[in-house]
């Protein structure tokens, strides 16, 4: 039976927890074998995904709070990281993952629900692709293809702190509050034992792609790439990313289908919370501004 | 106005060529062509959320990537099936991705590119006959395979 190579890289620095996993995906894409790798940061840090503007996130507020900020080369929007999070990440060679990225993505998410099942949590990966207990989100998922392989991360949270994540974003205090109160009910922390979710883990994904978990390390080749991807995630030009139009409505995405969307025309805010397509709740500092937010969301694409 | 001919149900501009493994299209000419996603490369893209690309001016190799896309929190590469010079890129799809769902052979196209080495043109496929015959075993693939629904 082929190979799943599984990686415990164990704690690691917040840097580390980035670039390893990045190192990683080029080792298969260059012919290694797939990989299965876990890692936890030894410190809060923020993440940027990959299109994201940089200027969604507080950068002071992260440097007052001694937060390293690292663009990963993964899909999603500003993410607070930190200790009680265990990494994991599935990396397959291309040819091996359905072309359709929908598919791709349900598929190598799958055997993440069968982990969270094995361990006692009640998981499911609902109709927009989260993995869910009720309506909250359980896991922050992000995927990419790196050269020749495709990488789908994903995390444990063991616990989790809402506000934290809130205040890292460079969102008006009335948008942050908004955030924070959808945070506590869209995304819960499922604290079990990291260990036999890691197990499970390596079962489920084993037994869904057909492979044989044998424990691996990195190649010499490998830890060659991590070092130059240590020097790309800190350098200031990684950091600010590929160049993004500013947005006509500005949004924070809490999970799939819940938003909190804003528009700021001549120091008026308009701000409203859109669970699966219906507007929740809506607050303007100018009734006028009624219309304008109602078109700015009507035109806005909330997704990503 | 170009040719759109509906193969296996999906829309298909016959004016043009496309890049088998990346379903790109590559419109007519051997200077300066416009590069986009067909519709099955639309179709398994999902729900574009961001695009972005590499500068105007830069020199690509066939197999380079000039840009990225991202749907579902997927992000991976465009590859361009071209050789050349990027001469302009289409702010309006990085503005509103979804352009390019509506309107993938027309104001959905993702850059321009000064060809430098046309004759990679022949490795493309092209003709309307042969588009239409290619494409619609892609789809009969991508339906056997389960890309596609039935």
């Amino acid at each position: 039976m082929p190979e799943l190579r599984v990686v415990d890289c164990g704690r690691v620095s917040a840097l580390r927890s980035q670039t390893l996993w990045h190192a990683l995906a080029h080792g298969v894409a260059a012919g290694a074998p797939p990989t299965l790798s876990f890692m936890r940061p030894s410190q809060p840090y923020v993440g940027v995904g990959y299109h994201r503007r940089l200027d969604e996130v507080d950068l002071a507020a992260c440097a007052a709070a001694g937060l390293p900020v690292f663009r990963r080369m993964v899909g999603g929007g500003v993410v607070y990281l930190d200790e009680h999070q265990q990494f994991f990440q599935i990396i397959l060679p291309v040819g091996a993952v359905s072309r359709s990225r929908e598919q791709a993505l349900r598929t190598l998410l799958a055997p993440a629900v069968a982990a969270f099942r094995a361990v006692g949590v009640p998981a499911e990966l609902d109709d927009d692709g989260e993995i869910v207990v009720g309506e909250a989100k359980i896991c922050g998922h992000g995927a990419a293809q790196i050269d020749d392989a495709v990488v789908v991360v994903g995390n444990l949270i063991e616990r989790f702190d809402h506000t934290a994540a809130a205040a890292v974003l460079a969102v008006p205090e009335d948008v942050r509050a908004e955030v924070v109160r959808l945070m506590e009910r869209f995304v819960s922390p499922t604290p079990v034992d990291a260990a036999a979710f890691k197990a499970a883990a390596v079962d489920a994904y084993a037994e869904a792609l057909g492979l044989e978990p044998v424990r691996g390390a990195m190649s010499a080749a490998e830890r060659g790439r991590l070092v130059e991807l240590d020097h790309r995630f800190r350098s200031p030009e990684w950091l600010e990313g590929p160049a993004r139009p500013e947005p006509q409505c500005r949004q924070v995405k809490v999970r799939a289908g819940v938003y909190v969307a804003w528009i700021e025309l001549e120091g008026s805010r308009a701000m409203a919370t859109v669970v699966r397509g219906r507007i929740e709740r809506m607050e303007m500092s100018d009734p006028g501004l009624d219309g304008a937010l109602t078109a700015a969301l009507s035109r806005a694409r909330l997704v990503g | 106005m170009s040719e759109i001919a509906e193969v296996a149900g999906f829309p298909v501009a016959l004016d043009r060529a496309y890049d088998p493994a990346g379903h790109f299209w590559v419109s007519a000419g051997d200077g300066r062509v416009r590069l986009g996603l067909d519709a099955l490369g639309v179709e398994t893209s999902g729900t574009i959320a961001q695009l972005a690309f590499g500068p105007v001016g830069e020199q690509l190799k066939r197999g380079q990537a000039f840009g990225s896309l991202e749907a579902a929190k997927f992000v991976g590469p465009l590859t361009s099936p071209v050789s050349g010079t990027v001469v302009a890129t289409n702010d309006a799809v990085v503005a509103d991705p979804a352009l390019v769902e509506r309107d993938p052979y027309g104001a959905g196209w993702l850059v321009e590119i000064e060809l430098s080495d046309p004759g990679e043109r022949h490795d493309l496929i092209s003709g309307a006959s042969a588009v239409k015959v290619w494409f619609a075993a892609e789809v009969e693939d991508y339906r056997l395979k389960g890309v596609l629904a039935e």
